[in-house]
């Protein structure tokens, strides 16, 4: 699951070109990701793994790095079965 | 009395020791901790070789450090010149060319892109934040190494009022950053008419959005401290997600909230602001572009408790004028800019530099303490930019060109008309469309380059490209794109590039841009 979001971050969102992204770098505090950046990445997780995500979901706490996407997608597709 | 940025914290320390100066999430530091913290960096920047009136890079994100960093150059005697981490590396080394930066300071999570910036910039000597870089020939010192030095030996420097205090980088049209210094004179200044007008005390909590290298942030880190207010520094994260943005100012009790309007519009829509409480708010302020009024009309009758005040300004003036908004407006109506502040006058004049009568339409130039010293290394653009009006020989009044276009209302305010450039602002970014399209012309693939804003269908603004490439060339738009990504800030990059086969053009040959315009919005709409 987060090669795939690690793949398009760093093909169709990062601000700049990266190499290696780390499962704990800070996407949005690194500037890696911008605000058009989050609406591409929301879009793109939303399709990929078949989940809803409503604005009250964009927090700090769910979108940190990978390691905090990635178990929000979990928790989302627990809760949704 | 206090005369230079410098004392600021010396100050509000003999008063206020134990109290919060700036916090970041759940780092704070207080007032004595930062006098004894910016004094050991100002020690050891003397004995690193700074001479007074020296560039210091701060390169950081929003963090609790930048706190210890601006105020620690300042007591060195030095000018800081803070660095936007997230520009390409080459636009970097360019600024810390182009005002010789020997002393860098940073933190841990930069060390990356400061590896990458050593490599390219042999006049870096030392940078304090890391414990190590890979360049041979720079030295590396972290923050704790600083502050385990003894204040024992320190000598504080002579600073006067019209010694350099910082250097604030912006777009230049000529595809050159250009450098606004500021002395201490106008930060001060800027600092008390600031406090002044907003009533600043020390039992504010001010809200610093701006990121250190946009003007704005003067308010969080000179004139919150000079009262002794604590300044909250609101993370780079925080402000990409409006709803823990919300959630923050509301948990930190934020007294003051000064941020571009975009901001404002992003928590009013997205930030679920009805779940929190926002009782602390005293003042409402924001600069940087026109707030669209539907939604500061929502906003004001959500937060009636607040007082709401429109600040203008470039950067060359920092601020000067405000309009206090009394009611929530009708929604067709302008917002006025309103009037000068304490300590400026202004005139509004023709082409010819002759004021207009009253009414008028004509370019605003102000005379204010807040006005910078000019452009780093470039006279000659500092003079463009200043009108004089000899009042005896030698002694001239000095305007500062503004730019944009104003007109006077019959209540004297002042409504702003737009700009009689290339200049423009887009999401709270102060943007030369000419820097884009030399940049673009870089490119040796790039025959001719237009750069424009379009409307799209969701009443959005956005930077768009066209080229024509050189006769045969088979270069992609993406590449283009891309190539222009090494040289511009994000936000400078288009959100979109096409190839044309050849412009539209005005009858003496030129570009015509507005028909670029009208062509590129046509397609926004036929989908």
């Amino acid at each position: 699951m987060t090669d795939k979001i690690a793949k398009y971050i760093k093909e169709e969102v990062a601000n700049e070109p990266l190499t290696e992204l780390d499962m704990q770098e800070d996407l949005l505090g690194s500037g890696i990701i911008d605000s058009v950046g989050m609406m591409k990445l929301v879009l793109f997780l939303e399709n990929e793994f078949d989940v809803k995500i409503g604005p009250s979901d964009m927090t700090v706490e769910n979108f940190l790095n990978l390691n905090s996407i990635e178990s929000f997608l979990l928790k989302r597709k627990q809760e949704t079965g | 009395m206090i005369y230079n940025l410098a004392q600021i914290i010396e100050r509000s320390a003999a008063q206020f020791p134990n109290k919060e100066a700036f916090r970041c999430l759940d780092n704070a530091i207080t007032y004595s901790k930062l006098e004894e913290q910016s004094n050991q960096l100002a020690s050891y920047l003397i004995d690193a070789g700074l001479q007074k009136g020296d560039r210091v890079g701060i390169f950081m994100n929003r963090c609790l450090e930048t706190a210890t960093a601006v105020h620690g150059v300042f007591k060195a005697g030095g000018a800081f010149v803070p660095i936007n981490p997230f520009m390409p590396v080459a636009r970097v080394v360019t600024i810390m060319a182009d005002c010789n930066i020997q002393h860098l300071l940073t933190t841990p999570a930069q060390k990356p892109k400061i590896d990458k910036i050593a490599a390219e910039a042999p006049f870096l000597t030392s940078v304090v934040g890391l414990a190590e870089v890979e360049s041979p020939d720079v030295k590396a010192y972290t923050w704790e190494t600083v502050f385990s030095r003894s204040l024992e030996a320190f000598t504080p420097p002579n600073i006067l009022e019209q010694d350099l205090a910082f250097i604030l980088y912006t777009s230049g049209s000529t595809g050159t950053p250009k450098g606004i210094m500021h002395t201490h004179y106008s930060g001060l200044s800027l600092a008390r008419l600031a406090a002044d007008l907003h009533d600043f005390s020390s039992d504010d909590r001010v809200g610093n959005f701006a990121p250190l290298h946009f003007d704005p942030s003067t308010f969080g880190y000179f004139a919150a401290p000079m009262v002794g207010a604590t300044t909250v520094i609101i993370p780079d994260a925080h402000l990409r997600l409006p709803v823990s943005l919300a959630a923050l100012v509301a948990k930190e009790k934020i007294t003051v909230w000064y941020s571009v309007p975009l901001t404002l519009v992003q928590v009013l829509l997205h930030g679920e602001i009805d779940e929190h409480d926002f009782s602390s708010l005293r003042w409402v302020l924001f600069i940087g572009e026109v707030f669209p009024v539907k939604h500061l009309r929502e906003l004001m009758i959500k937060w009636p408790h607040a007082k709401f005040n429109n600040l203008y300004g470039p950067a060359e003036t920092v601020a000067c004028t405000y309009y206090i908004i009394p009611e929530p407006p009708e929604v067709d109506e302008m917002v006025p800019i309103g009037t000068v502040w304490g300590n400026t006058d202004y005139m509004i004049i023709d082409s010819a530099d002759q004021e207009v009568t009253k009414g008028e339409v004509g370019e605003l130039v102000v005379r204010t303490a807040t006005l910078m010293a000019g452009y780093w290394n470039n006279k000659e653009l500092t003079e463009r930019s200043f009108l004089r009006l000899p009042q005896a020989a030698g002694y001239d009044h000095i305007f500062y060109r503004t730019g944009d276009q104003v007109k006077e209302n019959e209540k004297g305010e002042l409504l702003f008309l737009g700009r009689n450039d290339r200049q423009i602002k887009l999401r709270g970014y102060r943007i030369e469309l000419d820097e884009i399209e030399v940049t673009l012309l870089k490119n040796d693939q790039v025959e001719e380059a237009a750069v424009v804003v379009v409307e799209t269908a969701e009443d959005e603004r956005e930077l768009e490209a066209v080229v024509r490439l050189v006769a045969g060339s088979g270069m992609h738009a993406d590449e283009i794109l891309n190539f222009s990504k090494t040289f511009l800030p994000s936000y400078a990059v288009p959100s979109s590039l096409r190839i044309m086969e050849d412009f539209p053009r005005t009858g003496s040959g030129k570009i015509d841009r507005n028909e670029i315009i009208k062509i590129l919005e046509a397609q926004v709409y036929d989908g």
